[in-house]
């Protein structure tokens, strides 16, 4: 193939224009004759006995067509899964439990179900139902859960889930080595998804027996342990996948399916349950709050000798993804440095706090906190200029990382931060009590799933009598433009405008299954299943083609509908013409293509060694910010976000995660935090618990690079993970810069400022 | 069960007179939504933090989910759906589209009516402006930017 | 629960009279629909003011300001009259919340609800304004605005009674205003602190302090021993320091997810001594 002529352009999506007219339906728009409105009864407490629940005068209230809890569930305890189809085990896959039996581990744990005939029913019947509760000890900190002595959070087993080890040589050696050694303790606290959309879903009962059940997920896949919840068989539980109102990690976990599933199956009607705000706050996952202990050893010309880092993880109540979110922090611990002598200590530890789990960078953005701060302390030790001792360490493609994985795709990171640090320009002036500071920071996050997952999609494509395209795929939608990137990837392929190709996405029952909308895996995943499928149908229209014009098919190309000589001769052939012959030929004009990512076997869970990830994205961040040193408050004037993108399949949508990203990870940075007491959230709703608004943002500037080296197609790499990853730290390295004081937890709320200014000036003692 | 008081209304949509019946306490978005089918009204927080419902009542952008229904009686109101659609789309839509202002989606219509306010009373607005205009609509997905840039590009082709 | 939207001001009177203790006024709903949702409301009639629509104006009279309580707060930031003569107060409907709310939101609303952060009050308690109700029984009571709140979300008002106009004398050429609201956002934000000033000065002498904080006590509240201080005394750097250490004697904040009590007391001496200095420095120009 010549030029690319619709990959790399940049192009409107389609799902935008029905989205600007208000076209689109997310799930809370639909509606069906007949339905029932559900809701979910959540524990008060953090840790208690359940000694009784008494639905009678729930049940009994006009308009109340179910109530239910844990009995009636035919099979309430599974073990979570995440959509993979291959069985990992060794304590990946935790305890999923639907509803709460004789224990309640988290504030907000659900205990019943109602479905009521209108929303207000359904309502009052919550108020109704009677529940005794007999108050139990919680564990409310990840080291405090570690101590022998502390509650068991799930009867049987302990708090500790996982340990996971990284070694590389011998970290006495390297300390011994080093001429300046920098230790400190970083905390990262629990954080909100806050997608716009809330949870939402709508099941019914189909004319086959089938259990539909219409939401807004990342994961399609969950049908299968609903139908495990239900105790049916797989073929009868089918889940429709909407256009997702932001997922960013949040709708990974099942959330209403299995409450939908069980309401619809136990009434025969209709269902729909949204979940308010305040509860999606409050019951959904949260993204995994660390503490990382870190030891980092240099020689004073800069080069790294050792590092050794302890890294804690509150899991909350439940399992769900926390090992393998640690696991990502094991593999990015050491970050994209050349550290002869790594030591990491991992542990994701049970409490009675709200359940965490995916959270867009899932593991990644945590630990780039650490060991960004840290090296940028060493710069500041050693009088190294920043730029210069990252340098001086970063890894280059053929090198391994701590864990042992061989990068063996392009590392793009010299570039990153050297574009990204000068597009930040000349230092804004300080004026008054307000200092300026700038900052860099550079990241990792790797794109696909973890290689042992033996990850696949599939992508079914197919062209109509007249030339146009249908393709289906199990693609969930999120917003970051995946179905779209399919939809570009056959424009390109087959010749086809846009505006001529129709995706159906996200349907069980009959798209095939492409995976999990997470991992930052589906341009990866699904791309290239998409892209494999579209060249066996391009082969043979192409042989075709050649057949009718007798030339050689590889002269012939695909361009808006026709097939032509790409060399020179004046012949050509309409699309149409061409898919007619093969239809009377009996010629396949359609194909499913399956693409495999590459697998791998664990052969033990402690020790994190060799391949992970199928590759890595590496970018950087450059920002400038104004510290107004009285008040403690820090505006960003200025952020550069530079990516290595592989291939930018559509560079507007690019540049949309590269600036979403971003200010994703300012959040992160500077306001954002699920205040959590003793198991109770203190931020229940979005005025407490506080996103950036238009007023907070800078303008942002993005920067790409395009190396060509990713695995997706057309050498693309993912995006949407990796853009929040270096955000924080590059903030927290420019109020360094501004204020000299470095804060080593997040968020740089403004009173944190203020109390770090003051212990510098020797006026109070932090503790 | 107590009997509850309910109140027939009739307001303006997009041009086309609507009538329902209404409790005291119910509101605007409430009955968008569920009684008058216009689910292009977003429900993102229900207490005013968000801006997805963002409607034009006289004019006005206001939050439909901190408006009473009754309220609404006799007014007219202006959703995404007024103000353009396929067959003639406003300049707003079609900037957010080419601009690349929409990911997920779900701020799109409050910010479009937000944005149809701001234009209609500030014809040449700043970025500043327009990021005062939009501060009571969040976005999660794009960062605001390519959304701050689609309402200038719009501004530009209206005048 | 019932409805009723008065026509007139004296058929909304009889209806409060008439559901005394049991119905809630409302206008623009943006504090009654949020208290409805968290169960805080326990009325059974709603009050709609709403049509009042003669309660909603900005008159410039010889010597003072009338607004009326139905004005809303995007009313409060464009209207000529409040820019030119008490910026203090359209600088602080600038700041309130977002541009939604504003357009629905009431300055009557915003003092009936009496926040402890509420942003209205702050700028009218250092014009020392008067809040003019009305009940069946009683028309035109005059209460000063430092008067009218009693505690958290409680006013002095009598069940059946409403808030129909605020007024203030317009300030003398030589009374100089200032405000700042801290917030952990900029927009959207609810206070963490806010502090209005007003001050003359003549011959380098003060001759009127007055002093208005918001969000750093269980009401809205003025800070008179401070603006003892001040009286009649050269503003000095030491005096500026015996005024910080004052006004933190004066307040009793609260910690709560936003900020410490700690940090609010430190942020009212802070805010105090810039904008005294802002109103110092513009007088010198």
């Amino acid at each position: 193939m010549a030029e690319l002529r619709i990959i790399g352009k940049l192009i409107p999506r389609q799902d935008a224009l029905e989205k600007a007219m208000g076209l689109i339906q997310y799930a809370a728009d639909f509606s069906m004759p007949g339905m029932l409105y559900g809701k979910v009864l959540r524990s008060p407490y953090a840790s208690a006995r359940i000694i009784s629940i008494d639905t009678s005068a729930a049940e009994r209230l006009p308009g109340v067509r179910t109530v239910l809890t844990a009995r009636d569930v035919p099979q309430n305890e599974s073990v979570t899964r995440f959509g993979q189809t291959h069985a990992v085990g060794g304590g990946f896959e935790g305890l999923y439990r639907v509803l709460a039996d004789k224990k309640v581990h988290y504030m907000g744990e659900p205990i019943a179900l109602v479905a009521g005939e209108t929303e207000a029913i359904s309502e009052t019947a919550l108020d109704l139902i009677r529940v005794k509760y007999e108050p139990l000890p919680g564990v409310f900190d990840p080291i405090e859960s570690m101590k022998p002595d502390a509650p068991q959070v799930e009867e049987g087993r302990s708090n500790v889930i996982t340990h996971f080890k990284v070694r590389k040589g011998e970290v006495e050696k390297g300390f011994f080595e080093a001429e300046v050694i920098i230790e400190n303790t970083y905390r990262v606290p629990f954080v909100d998804h806050a997608y716009l959309e809330p949870e939402s879903g709508l099941a019914w009962i189909d004319e086959n027996g089938v259990i539909t059940i219409r939401v807004s997920t990342q994961v399609i896949e969950h049908f299968r342990g609903v139908a495990d919840v239900l105790g049916l068989p797989h073929n009868q539980v089918r889940v429709i996948g909407t256009y997702v109102g932001g997922g960013f990690g949040g709708k990974e976990d099942i959330t209403v399916e299995g409450f939908l599933a069980l309401l619809t199956y136990k009434t025969g009607r209709p269902v729909k349950l949204t979940y308010t705000r305040e509860e999606s706050i409050l019951c959904h996952s949260k993204r995994h709050p660390y503490i990382m202990i870190y030891k980092t050893g240099a020689r004073r010309d800069g080069r790294l000798t050792a590092m050794e880092a302890k890294l804690v993880s509150d899991a909350g109540a439940y399992v769900f993804l926390s090992p393998w979110v640690l696991l990502y922090s094991m593999v990015d611990a050491a970050g994209p440095y050349r550290i002869p002598h790594v030591r990491v200590d991992g542990y994701t530890v049970l409490t009675n706090n709200i359940f965490t789990s995916a959270n867009r960078g899932f593991g990644a953005p945590q630990v780039c906190f650490a060991y960004e701060s840290q090296i940028d302390e060493l710069a500041k030790r050693l009088g190294i200029d920043p730029l210069k001792i990252r340098n001086i360490n970063f890894l280059e493609k053929g090198e391994s990382l701590a864990s042992g994985q061989v990068l063996e795709h392009h590392v793009a990171l010299k570039e990153t931060t050297k574009k990204a640090f000068h597009a930040l320009g000349e230092k804004t002036v300080p004026q008054g009590n307000v200092k300026t500071g700038q900052g860099i920071a550079s990241g990792m996050t790797s794109y696909g799933r973890m290689i042992f997952l033996h990850d696949t999609s599939r992508s079914h494509i197919s062209i109509e009598m007249d030339g146009s395209v249908t393709i289906r795929a199990g693609i969930q939608d999120i917003g970051g433009g995946q179905a779209s990137s399919l939809c570009q990837i056959v424009a390109e392929v087959l010749g086809v405008p846009l505006k001529d190709i129709k995706i159906y996405i996200a349907d069980t029952a009959l798209t095939p299954h492409a995976g999990t909308t997470t991992a930052t895996r589906q341009l990866y995943m699904s791309g290239n299943a998409t892209l494999m499928a579209a060249q066996e149908i391009r082969k043979t229209l192409l042989r075709k083609a050649g057949e009718m014009m007798r030339t050689d098919p590889q002269r012939l190309d695909l361009v808006d509908r026709e097939v032509i000589d790409t060399e020179g001769s004046e012949k050509s052939l309409s699309l149409t013409e061409v898919v007619k012959a093969c239809a009377s030929d009996g010629l396949p004009l359609y194909n499913v293509a399956l693409f495999k990512a590459p697998f791998r076997d664990l052969t033990q869970y402690e020790r994190i060694e060799g391949t992970v990830f199928p590759d890595f994205t590496f970018g950087s961040h450059a920002v400038e910010v104004a510290v107004d040193v009285e008040t403690g408050k820090v505006q960003v004037l200025k952020l550069i976000s530079c990516y290595d993108v592989g291939k930018a399949i559509n560079p507007l949508s690019v540049e949309g995660q590269l600036e979403g990203g971003a200010i994703y990870g300012m959040g992160y940075a500077l306001t954002e935090e699920v205040i959590v007491e003793k198991g109770e959230v203190k931020t229940p709703s979005l005025s407490e618990y506080l996103l950036p608004t238009s007023m907070d943002v800078p303008e942002v500037q993005t920067i790409l690079i395009e190396s060509g080296d990713g695995v997706g197609p057309f050498g693309a790499k993912g995006v949407g993970e990796p853009s929040v990853c270096s955000v924080a730290p590059a903030i927290s390295n420019a109020v360094y810069d501004a204020i000299g004081v470095r804060i080593y937890d997040l968020p740089l709320t403004p009173e944190k400022i203020v109390k770090a200014l003051k212990a510098k000036k020797g006026k109070i003692k932090i503790d | 069960m107590k009997r509850r008081n309910t109140y027939p209304i009739e307001l303006m949509i997009n041009g086309e007179w609507k009538r329902t019946e209404v409790i005291a306490q119910e509101t605007l978005l409430h009955i968008l939504r569920e009684k008058l089918g216009r689910t292009e009204v977003k429900e993102g927080c229900g207490k005013g933090d968000c801006g997805t419902c963002t409607v034009l009542l006289n004019g006005k952008a206001v939050n439909a989910c901190l408006t009473l229904a009754i309220q609404a009686h006799r007014q007219s109101l202006v959703t995404l759906k007024g103000i353009g659609t396929l067959e003639k789309p406003h300049p707003l839509q079609e900037s957010f589209v080419k601009h690349g202002a929409i990911q997920c989606g779900f701020c799109t219509s409050g910010m479009i009516v937000a944005a149809k306010a701001l234009l209609d009373s500030n014809p040449h607005p700043t970025r500043q402006e327009i990021r005062e205009a939009i501060s009571g609509n969040l976005c999660r997905c794009t960062g605001y930017k390519k959304i701050v840039d689609a309402i200038e590009m719009a501004a530009e082709k209206l005048r | 629960m019932e409805y009723f939207a008065p026509a007139t001001l004296s058929e909304a009177l009889s209806l409060l009279k008439k559901w005394t203790g049991k119905a809630r006024i409302v206008a623009g709903c943006t504090n009654t629909i949020p208290d409805m949702r968290s169960k805080a409301v326990k009325a059974e009639a709603l009050i709609d003011v709403s049509h009042l629509r003669n309660l909603s104006f900005i008159k410039e009279e010889k010597k003072r300001i009338r607004i009326g309580a139905l004005t809303t707060i995007s009313g409060l930031t464009f209207s000529r009259t409040i820019n030119k003569y008490v910026p203090i107060l359209s600088e602080a409907a600038r700041q309130f919340g977002n541009p939604l709310v504003r357009n629905r939101a009431t300055i009557g609303g915003n003092l009936a609800d009496a926040s402890p952060a509420a942003d209205t009050a702050v700028p009218l308690l250092v014009l020392e304004a008067t809040v003019v109700t009305d009940r069946e029984r009683e028309k035109n009571r005059q209460i000063p605005i430092d008067r009218l709140f009693v505690g958290p979300n409680k006013t002095i008002l009598k069940s059946d009674e409403m808030i129909k106009e605020v007024t203030f004398s317009k300030p003398d050429l030589g009374e100089k205003c200032a405000y700042a609201k801290l917030g952990l956002r900029n927009a959207m934000a609810i206070s963490l602190v806010s502090v209005a000033v007003l001050l003359q000065i003549e011959g380098g002498e003060c001759k009127k302090a007055r002093i208005g904080l918001g969000a750093v006590a269980p009401k809205p509240i003025r800070a008179y021993r401070t603006e003892d201080m001040l009286i009649g005394e050269k503003i000095t750097e030491s005096l500026m320091r015996d005024c910080c250490q004052s006004v933190e004697r004066e307040i009793s904040p609260i910690s709560d997810v936003r900020a410490s009590a700690e940090y609010r007391r430190s942020m009212v001496s802070l805010l105090l001594r810039r904008l005294i200095q802002q109103i110092v420095s513009e007088g010198n120009r």
